[in-house]
């Protein structure tokens, strides 16, 4: 059950600060990007179902949700989306007839528990039967609390207001309100979701416990102060670089038209984008001389830095990221430039392949490049087939294991030799077990450990990194090395050949 | 022994074995100790040599193309195979011995120092055909690398490994054995400098047997030491010469989790006395400390903690030290059960302070006194007086010691085996004291001038033992000292005669007799011809190094004896001496064991006969010693060869002078 959030407006555009405290909670951290629709439509599907004069401002409510954000980024434009006007008339006829009919509801559930008490002792016997009564009970009051949250958030930004003008002891309707509040930062969770109905389970349906319950989550909800805390301690757990306090820096968002955007900046005669503002202002020299001022020219920032700027930071408009101003464990990004880095490769395609090892895929083409740099430089292998770029990381391996060892970046360079070497003989000699005497010898050598043969070959495909190491291997040896190689691998074949055929005359 | 008498049924009646079963003869054997009484048995007949076999434990082989024969007699009850002498041993030679046992080997322990020519595939065939291997020795194999290293692992029993010098091993060879080989026991990987802390850290954790870890000249730093100090049944550490290692290090091993019994910290250039404090207040047991030039001098810290290890201690030293004769006397107070003391370069070392040692350890057997200048005869006597089982004496220019400090020694050191006596100015009669100690083995008098012929004649009728006689530019020594020494010393093994300008082809003639004889240098001796190498070639024929530098009479009739009668020899100087082409190209044309050859300033063989001298050598060269104008005149071809067979050229700038 995907309960209901909605934020108004006002509050963020008030203090981005405060919605930055509690947006986290509020949201869902799995929620999906772009899908929403279909959430408002299955809500509205649910509640139709039951109640349907409830799904037009269910609806309206849902999708408010999701302006906030559009409206943070997009401070600049400062055309609020038409979404969020239903929001802001808020109808007292609406909200009379959802709490009457939640009274109804409450009444059905007090015969439901009366009606339970009254049968009793025929339930000792039944107990499938009290359970399903149980059952029930629950299910109906889950469902009061959750209209309750939901017709409370259409007060929300008065509440909001009651409570920052001062008034701690607002009156029963208040803590009514504030419980809302309240809930749906509990609901939020799943697990918290869960426990909740446990408890309501536990209560076995009695109404005063219930009231418990809620009063429990209002004297809770009734300071705000407490869930900042809260907060401030989530961030400090996951901040990696900076550890900012959540309001003392302000949070933009950008699009993801905007973020992928090649250009950023665009000429407003001729419309000509450009990467970076510099190179802007060059070009707009040509459109007369007005731009060729020294003051046209120069920084614009240096004089709008005369009002000390407040700290920005950047959210990633993709929701559930650790980078997105809801998560839960927000951590910011620090400039543009991290954003677009960032969502490039959290969240786009990575289109560029390497080349050499065709395995690797980057969605930022400077990354492709440091990775060329490096890519078969892993030298490091385990025989297990692991490739490390540091020995030491291919150490620590080999101690964590049994039975792994560090195979030798050597070998495929002196098996292709020789297997050259192989070759050439068998066309001169015209001897066919060279090749086979090569590689058994071979195997028979990393016989202990089978894997690292695998990797000699899985490197085989590498041919640039194979020919490098080659040339490498001949360059640092003596010229006379493969001499050497050659002529022990004949002369060992010839013994291995002459043995096995003594043998086989023996046998 | 029933099977042995169903093998011979079929013997002629006249065979021994009629008489005498194998295993009676076996027994025979085993009371035969001198292995040239053990060729004589083999000559007597088959049967004997065949009992030979069944007997025998252990194989130094001498010469390549023996190898596959031997290995055939042999090969059933082979425990150790030493093919240390083979250089020219390869792969394939390697491969096919072993394949000549037909799989059934028992070898245990199999050694390959300095027989550089076996490669992976040789190790790999070795490991493969020897499942009970136990130690394997490839100290000295400088082209042993990862790819042996890997091959060895295969070797799952391994547990003594040697792999000194070998100086292509990185951190992933030895990963290989540790992974491949986790029963290592005992392993020394001195000098191989590639490898690292990562390797160090690795081999502590997957060889948690290791008792005995040689590390030293590595450049390793203190978390290796760290993870070495893991290691909860070393007994032995040796790193000398490892400069990166400080007190901080050492204090690792302080903490109580291995039971260390011997630490070598020589030339440990950053180590102090606070370091080597911590160590032994770790490890109360030590037995052995080497602290050999580490720092200057001796904190009195470091010598009152030594009182803690009075039981134990038995080997320190203290090589470089200032030693005052206070320290001597805390170290004679504390140390009552040592046994060797090394004091080898030691400043401050008085007759007081020997003394007072010589009191306090009385169990003393070998004391190294070398170049302690300021030593007199008082501190032999004290060494005389109160050292009776002293078995090593070592006074090199210790120059103020006379004939009469000697007499202390020959009489209060019964026991003694070892002396060196180089520099010191003694005459023929401290040879009459010394001749007492008739246990004396080795006996070095290099540069003592005044020794003549007398006090070898001395040296000769007692000293029946004698293995090792330097007398190195003692010029009085004359044809009559060595007619001495060659009757009374039949057991010599080592001599030499360098700058002993009066002895002539008599006095060779003499030495002729000497069988066991196998290193004997000769340097500048003008009047030995080539007849006196003649009779030497004749008669000694287990010679393997000669030095004849600057013999200014020995020709190609020497060389052409050489030739033929020492077929095992290895090391030949024969620098400055005037041969020609024709006994160069007899010598290495014929002699196949030749790994150490030195011929600079050959005026009398122009360098094409140099040239194809050395193409005709059929061996394996490891060491060619030329002079420096040659390597122009070379043809580049020779010398890329001689590199591409592993054999490595010192080039000698040195003038052609005549006289020595």
């Amino acid at each position: 059950m995907v309960p209901e959030r909605r934020r108004p407006p006002e509050a963020s555009s008030k203090s981005s600060c405060s919605m930055m405290s509690e947006s986290p909670r509020n949201r869902k951290p799995d929620l999906p990007f772009a899908p929403f629709d279909s959430t408002n439509l299955w809500c509205g599907d649910r509640h139709g179902r039951s109640f349907l004069e409830f799904s037009p401002p269910l609806v309206t409510q849902s999708s408010g949700l999701f302006g906030p954000d559009r409206e943070t980024k997009s401070k600049k434009q400062h055309e609020p989306s038409p979404v969020d006007d239903p929001v802001m008339d808020w109808n007292p006829r609406l909200m009379l007839s959802n709490l009457s009919f939640l009274e109804q509801k409450i009444h059905q559930v007090q015969d439901i528990v009366r009606s339970i008490i009254s049968h009793e002792d025929q339930f000792l016997d039944q107990a499938n039967e009290l359970a399903a009564q149980q059952q029930l009970v629950t299910a109906d009051l889950t469902y009061i609390i959750i209209q309750l949250i939901s017709t409370a958030g259409t007060l929300l930004p008065d509440i909001k207001n009651a409570l920052l003008s001062t008034n701690p002891a607002v009156g029963r309707p208040g803590s009514n309100q504030k419980q809302h509040e309240i809930l749906p930062v509990e609901v939020a969770k799943a697990s918290q979701y869960d426990s909740l109905i446990k408890d309501l389970n536990s209560c076995g349906g009695k109404e005063d416990e219930l009231i418990k319950c809620s009063n429990n989550s209002g004297v809770e909800a009734s300071e705000p102060i407490p869930i900042e805390d809260h907060d401030t301690k989530d961030n400090d757990d996951g901040m990696d670089g900076e550890n900012l306090p959540p309001g003392s820096y302000e949070v933009l968002q950008l699009e993801e038209e905007e973020i992928l955007a090649p250009h950023t900046h665009f000429c407003l005669i001729c419309g000509k984008g450009f990467k970076r503002d510099a190179n802007l202002r060059m070009h707009m020299r040509g459109h007369g001389d007005e731009y060729k001022s020294p003051a046209a020219l120069a920084k614009p920032s240096k004089e709008a830095s005369i009002e000390p700027q407040p700290l920005r930071r950047y959210s990633c408009p993709f929701v559930g990221c650790k980078r997105n101003k809801e998560h839960k464990k927000f951590q910011p990004l620090k400039t543009i430039l991290c954003v677009k880095n960032h969502y490039k490769r959290s969240h786009c395609d990575k289109s560029y392949t390497c080349s050499r090892c065709r395995t690797k895929k980057f969605s930022i083409i400077a990354d492709l490049k440091t990775h060329e740099k490096h890519c078969g430089r892993d030298k490091w292998i385990c025989s297990c087939g692991t490739t490390f770029s540091r020995k030491d990381k291919l150490f620590g391996h080999v101690a964590l294991f049994q039975g792994h060892a560090p195979a030798i970046p050597m070998d495929d360079a002196k098996v292709l030799v020789t297997s050259d070497k192989a070759q050439v003989s068998e066309a001169s000699s015209g001897m066919p077990g060279n090749m086979g005497y090569n590689f058994s010898g071979n195997t028979s050598l990393d016989a202990q450990s089978p894997d690292i043969k695998g990797v000699d070959d899985g490197h085989g495909c590498f041919s640039p990194m194979t020919l490098d190491a080659c040339n490498i291997w001949g360059l640092a040896e003596f010229p006379h090395s493969a001499y050497e190689v050659s002529e022990s691998t004949f002369s060992f074949l010839a013994t291995g050949s002459c043995s096995s055929i003594q043998r086989n005359g023996e046998n | 022994m029933k099977r042995a008498h169903q093998q011979h049924r079929h013997q002629p009646f006249d065979s021994i074995l009629a008489a005498l079963s194998v295993d009676l003869l076996i027994q025979i054997l085993e009371r035969v100790d001198d292995p040239g009484d053990r060729k004589a048995w083999r000559l007597v007949c088959r049967d004997f040599l065949r009992a030979e076999a069944l007997h025998r434990r252990g194989l130094r082989v001498l010469r390549l193309e023996a190898l596959p024969g031997l290995l055939r007699r042999y090969a059933a009850c082979l425990d150790l195979l030493d093919l240390s002498a083979c250089p020219g041993l390869g792969d394939h030679a390697l491969a096919t011995a072993l394949f000549a046992g037909a799989g059934s080997w028992l070898l245990k322990s199999v050694s390959l120092s300095r027989a550089s020519g076996v490669g992976w595939r040789g190790l790999a065939a070795l490991a493969a055909a020897c499942p009970r291997l136990e130690s394997v020795d490839l100290s000295h194999c400088v082209g042993v690398g990862d790819r042996e290293a890997a091959a060895l692992a295969a070797a799952e029993g391994l547990r003594m490994l040697r792999l000194d010098k070998c100086l292509r091993v990185t951190d992933v060879g030895l990963a290989k054995l540790a992974v491949g080989c986790p029963a290592l026991e005992n392993l020394s990987i001195k000098w191989c400098l590639e490898i690292s802390d990562i390797g160090i850290e690795l081999l502590a954790k997957k060889c948690r047997d290791l008792r005995v870890l040689d590390i030293s000249y590595l450049k390793i730093t203190n978390s290796s030491v760290k993870s070495i100090s893991s290691l909860g049944k070393l007994e032995v550490l040796s790193m000398v010469g490892c400069s990166n290692i400080d007190d901080e290090g050492l204090q690792f091993l302080d903490n109580g989790s291995n039971s260390l019994r011997s630490i070598d910290v020589s030339r440990c250039d950053n180590v102090t006395a606070s370091g080597l404090t911590s160590v032994i207040e770790g490890h109360m047991c030590l037995q052995k400390l080497n602290v050999g030039d580490c720092f200057p001098e001796l904190a009195p810290l470091f010598l009152s903690k030594l009182n803690g290890l009075k039981d134990s201690l038995t080997v320190l030293i203290l090589d470089g030290f200032q030693v005052s004769a206070s320290s001597l006397k805390i170290i004679g107070v504390n140390c009552k059960n040592l046994s060797e003391i090394g004091l080898s370069k030691c400043k401050w070392v008085t007759d007081e302070g020997i003394s007072e040692l010589a009191a306090g350890c009385v169990n003393l057997m070998s004391i190294d006194l070398t170049c302690c200048r300021m030593l007199t005869d008082k501190a032999l006597m004290a060494i005389g007086e109160h050292n009776k089982k002293l078995v090593c004496l070592r006074l090199e220019s210790c120059s103020l010691i006379t004939d009469k400090g000697l007499e202390y020694i020959g009489t209060g050191c019964p026991k003694l085996e070892e002396i060196d006596l180089t520099d010191c100015p003694i005459t023929d009669t401290a040879m009459k004291y010394l001749s007492r100690c008739w246990e004396l083995m080795i006996l070095k008098l290099g540069l003592c001038d005044k020794i003549s012929s007398e006090g070898l004649v001395h040296i000769a009728s007692n000293c029946q033992n004698l293995c090792e006689l330097d007398l190195y530019r003692c010029i009085e020594v004359t044809d009559d000292g060595l007619a001495a020494i060659a009757t009374g010393c039949s057991k010599l093994q080592k001599l030499n005669l360098c700058y002993c300008i009066q002895i002539t082809d008599r006095g060779m003639k003499h030495l002729s007799c000497l069988e066991d004889l196998r290193d004997l240098e000769l340097r500048g001796l003008h009047h030995v011809t080539s007849l006196g190498v003649t009779s030497i070639a004749i008669g000694c024929r287990r010679l393997t190094e000669l030095d004849l530098k600057r013999c200014n009479l020995v020709d190609n009739v020497g060389l052409c004896a050489l030739a033929q009668y020492t077929g095992n020899l290895r090391q030949i100087n024969i620098s400055y001496c005037p041969v020609s082409s024709m006994g160069l190209c007899k010598l290495l044309g014929t002699l196949k064991c030749l790994q150490d050859v030195k011929l600079v300033h050959l005026t009398h063989v122009p360098v094409e006969r140099l040239e194809l001298a050395l193409r005709a050598y059929g061996g394996q060269l490891k060491k060619l010693k030329l002079f420096i104008g040659l390597r122009d005149l070379l043809s580049p071809w020779l010398i890329q060869m001689l590199h591409a067979r592993r054999c490595r050229i010192r080039w000698v700038d040195k003038p052609l002078v005549f006289s020595p």
